[in-house]
Order: structure tokens, then sequence, then C-alpha cells
């Protein structure tokens, strides 16, 4: 085939993707950003009431709003409790995966692979249970029945970050267990005949080979972990007393649904959007470095 | 590579086998105990006992018995399949374009896939709230449908284009050299070669449908269309005087078991699934 016809076919073949793309994707990015720039209120969404326009208003609003900022500090701090906590387990369990007999490490995984495909709405339901303050398991186990672990703020953050966890460190074991096992034999062996210590050739060759892909986890974890929806959601029951463990998912979700501030909420998304692609593009270049072929 | 540093002593084997334990019950318990609560009578429900007392089926009864339930499972299960099956097969006639053929703006294709899978879905709640009731598709089936393909179709896009990058696919040629037609070639050749990379895709598109949370929740109001996590987060038992819990813990069971069981079932293909974005080869 010529480059011409070739780039023909493809076209024919990326049609479908295309169109549902930008019909699906491109025009309510375009709509997100039109309703950001009014006054999109309750009245106007079944009433009929005149728009008006305010252009940046909600933007100005929202960033000489006191809340705003506490979310967003939240957020980030919630965030990095729960990447951190993903890549400490999801290494730990990826290195004691290659150190164990092949049925533990079944098991291992199998357990793994459970926690990452319990759906979140139900794995919220079970830990809210777990740690239920009546009759959950562990209130039973400590011996402190009554104790309610969602009621104070820092605690339930706790809670979630848990289940967030346990819900993703799963992705991260196993593509740092592949990466483990994609190290050539020869480079150890050759570290062990040079005389390295265990710790010495965990730290100047492992680690340093598999720095591509913890860069990979770490980034996709850290846009995971910001999009948090459903954990807080169902576990705070929607943000917390009085919305103390809002993040910005929840509350961009909360001010446009719950408080039908539609522009509000439209301009929490927009400024979203702006930080998760600022974001993803350090995500690219981390992929390109690490030589993945896009 | 269990001697790293020397011999193991018993104490480090020890060691090793706790934390084992330690993280097989992190990983294990939480999915127990639900399927414990599960199956606890509503008199012993809240007796703290990690096995029930007295088994019994009353909570899944009760469920199975609400219209609630039983029409959110219709709905999880048809709308997901929908959902699947067409973002697996646009997903994969984009994806054999950007593996076999060259044409411009192929690496930016890609990329953009990428930031699509990476964007926040709560962004697009309000505009297709708006647009799905100018057009009369809130609270419906296409309603939840299009978002889902929207979103599972980079993911499809990306797994995919992994997966039939490692096809060799000079076989093809071989065959139709070997006198096969095109249709036989691609039937007898490049067929069983891509179906695994396929196959993988579409069970973690379903995963992600069947698993969806804050469109499931924005984009419905009634019974018609609710998937079940929405509806497990509407329950409240079925009367009013009775705690909710049993019938939650059962309906996070139905839909939470079948799931694992399936990835289990078919781990192996889901891991390369799962690493095929992170790791080469």
């Amino acid at each position: 085939m010529t480059a011409r016809g070739q780039g023909r076919t493809a076209f024919a073949y990326l049609t479908p993707a295309l169109l549902v793309l930008a019909g699906l994707l491109a025009y309510p990015i375009y709509q997100l950003v039109l309703i950001s720039l009014y006054d999109y209120g309750q009245e106007q969404v079944s009433g009929g009431a005149p728009l008006t326009f305010l252009g940046l208003g909600n933007y100005q609003n929202l960033l000489g709003n006191q809340q705003f900022w506490t979310v967003l500090g939240q957020t980030v701090a919630f965030a990095a409790v729960c990447v951190v906590g993903t890549l400490l387990v999801g290494a730990f369990l990826a290195i004691l995966a290659t150190r164990v007999r092949t049925w533990v490490r079944m098991t291992l995984f199998l357990a793994a692979l459970g926690a990452w495909s319990t759906p979140a709405v139900a794995g919220s339901t079970i830990w809210l249970f777990l740690f239920d303050a009546n009759f959950g398991f562990v209130n039973e186990v400590l011996g402190i029945q009554g104790f309610s672990w969602t009621f104070d703020k820092w605690t339930a953050f706790g809670l979630v970050a848990a289940q967030v966890i346990w819900c993703s460190f799963p992705f991260v074991m196993v593509t740092l267990y592949a990466g483990i096992k994609a190290i050539p034999g020869e480079v150890l062996e050759a570290a062990a005949l040079d005389g390295a210590s265990a710790f010495r050739t965990a730290w100047s060759v492992t680690l340093p080979l598999l720095r591509p892909i913890i860069l990979v986890v770490t980034i996709q974890s850290i846009i995971w972990d910001f999009k948090v929806f459903t954990q807080i959601y169902v576990m705070t029951n929607g943000g917390g007393i009085a919305g103390r463990n809002l993040v910005l998912n929840v509350y961009a979700y909360q001010q446009a649904f719950a408080a039908s501030e539609y522009g509000l909420g439209a301009a929490i998304g927009v400024v979203m959007t702006v930080l998760l692609l600022v974001i993803t593009l350090f995500y690219l270049r981390a992929l390109r470095r690490s030589g993945e072929v896009l | 590579m269990a001697g790293i540093g020397g011999a193991d002593t018993t104490g480090k084997k020890v060691g090793w086998g706790l934390l084992n334990t330690v993280v097989v019950i992190y990983a294990l318990i939480p999915v127990l105990w639900i399927v414990s609560l599960s199956f606890k009578s509503s008199k012993t429900l809240a007796d703290g006992n990690f096995i029930p007392r007295e088994w019994s089926l009353e909570n899944y009864q009760n469920i199975f018995s609400t219209s609630e339930f039983t029409r959110a499972l219709v709905n999880s299960i048809g709308i997901a399949i929908i959902a699947t099956a067409i973002a697996v097969v646009f997903g994969t006639m984009a994806a054999y374009a950007i593996a076999r053929l060259d044409f411009p703006g192929k690496n930016l294709l890609v990329g953009v896939s990428l930031l699509i899978a990476m964007f926040p879905q709560v962004s697009l709640v309000s505009p297709l709230f708006e647009i799905e009731r100018s057009l009369g598709l809130f609270d419906t089936w296409p309603g939840l449908i299009l978002p889902y393909i929207t979103f599972a179709l980079p993911l499809a896009i990306y797994t995919l284009s992994a997966f039939f990058r490692e096809i060799p696919w000079e076989l093809e040629k071989a065959a139709k050299m070997d006198g096969a037609t095109p249709g036989q070639a691609f039937r007898r050749v490049i067929a069983p070669l891509a179906a695994p990379g396929v196959f993988t895709t579409a069970i973690l598109v379903f995963i992600f449908c069947w698993n969806d949370f804050l469109f499931a929740i924005s984009l419905t109001s009634t019974e018609q269309s609710r998937t079940v996590p929405v509806a497990l987060s509407f329950f409240t038992g079925s009367s009013q005087f009775e705690d909710p819990a049993g019938s939650i813990a059962a309906a996070a069971v139905v839909i939470t078991i079948p799931i694992i069981l399936f990835v289990l079932f078919f781990q192996r293909r889901i891991v390369a699934g799962l690493t095929s974005g992170a790791v080469k080869g």
C-alpha cells in the first residue's frame, strides 16, 4: 500500500472511534467550559430562567472561596497519603512475591486480584461494615464497640485511605513484579560475583533498572487517587459532616447536583481537568523516557 | 531468589511467613467479612462473630424479591455488555489501524487516548446531564451506555494496540502466499492470535462499566436505568423498620463475587493486560 492509501484506510478504521470521541467527549467539554462561564442554577435548568453571562465570575468566586482552598489542600494531602501507601504496599508485595515459593506467590496474587476487582461501591461498603461502630469485626476484635471511625474527620480520612490503598495496591504490585522479573538474571549474578551485598544489589542495580516503571506507576497512582470519588462519597456519606471530608471530585459533584450550582460545579470541573492534564503530560513524558512506544 | 544474601535462617522464614499472612489477611478479610454478614440472619447480624452462628439465606431472598435490586441487576448486566461490545469493536478497529498502518498523527492519537483515560469523569457529569436532558436520554440505558463507551474506548485502544504490536503480522502474508484467501488468512491466522488480547480488553472494559458509580448516580433517577452500585447506595432494607446492612451485604456479594471469580479465572490474561501499559514485552 502507498503511504496515502494507508492513511486513507487508517482513517476508515478510526472513523467510528473518532466520531464517538468527538460527539461524546469534545462536545461535552465545550459545554463544560461554556456552563462554567454562566450563572447556571436550578432556575435555569428547569424553569428556563434567562441565563446571565458571568465571564470568569464563577472562577473568581471559586478562587476567592476559602472552602475551595481547604478542599484542594485536603485533596492533595489525601492523594499523597494514598499514593505513598499504595506504592509502599505494592512494592513490598512485589518484592515479597519474588522471594517466596510458587504456591505462596499464587495465593498472594489471587488475594490481590480479589481486592482489585471488587467494585468500588461494594469495596467501600465492605470496609464500612468491617469498621462499623456496632457490628464491625474490627471493633469486636479491639473491644471498642460503639466507637465510630467515620465520625472524626481524621479517622474517616484514614479509613477511606486504607480502602483506596486496598483496591489500588494490586496494580502496583503486579506491574512491579513483572518489572523485576524482566531484569535479566545475568545482571544480578554479575553484581553478586562482584561481591555486592543484597542491599547493595537492590539499591544500585535493581532500583535504577526499575526506575522508569516506578515512575509510571507513581504518576498513574497520583492521577487515580486525585480522582477518588466513590469511596469518599459512599464512606463519608457524601463528604462527611458539614463537608469536612470533601475532596475536589466530590466537591464538584456536590456543587453541581446537591447545591444546583451547575456553573460553579463546571468551573471546579475545569480546574480539575487542567490540574490532571498537567500531571498527565508529565506521565506521557515519563512513558517516553522509559522507552515505551506510544 | 530466596537465597539472596545467604542461607535463610528459621527466624527469617518465620518472619516471611508472618508477613505473608498479614498481607493475605489485609487483602482477603474484608471480602470474607461481607460474605459472612450476608449470610447472617437479621437476629445475629450485629453479633460481631466472624463466622455466622446461624446461616441463613434471608438477605438474599430479601434482595431478590424486590424489583429495586433485580431490575438494577438487569440494568447493570445489559448496560455493561452493550457498552463493552461497542467499545471493543470500535477499539479493535482503531488499534488495528494504529498497529498496522502508517498515518500522520498516529502517536498523537495514542497520546490523546491516554489523556482521555486520565480525564476526570466528574467534569463531564454536568454537561452530560444537560445534554442528555435536552435529548431525552437522561435516565435511559443509552444515557449510560454512551458515556461508558467514551471512557472505555481509550482504555480499549491503548490496551489493544499494546497487544496488537506483539502479533507477528507476517504470518498473514505467509498464509496468503500459501494460497489462503484474505478471509481465510484473517479467520485462521490472525483472529486466533488477536483473540486473547481482544478478550482481555473486553474483560477490563466490562469491569470498568460494571464498577462505575459516578455516571450511574448522576445520569439516572429511577429504577428504570439504575445500576446495582447505585441501587446499593439507596438500599433502605426490605421494610422501613429493618436495618439494611444485611441486604447491602448480600447485594455487594452478588456484584463482587462473580467479578472476582471471573478475574481469578482469567488472571494470567488480566495481569498481562494490566501490565501492557507499563511494562514492555
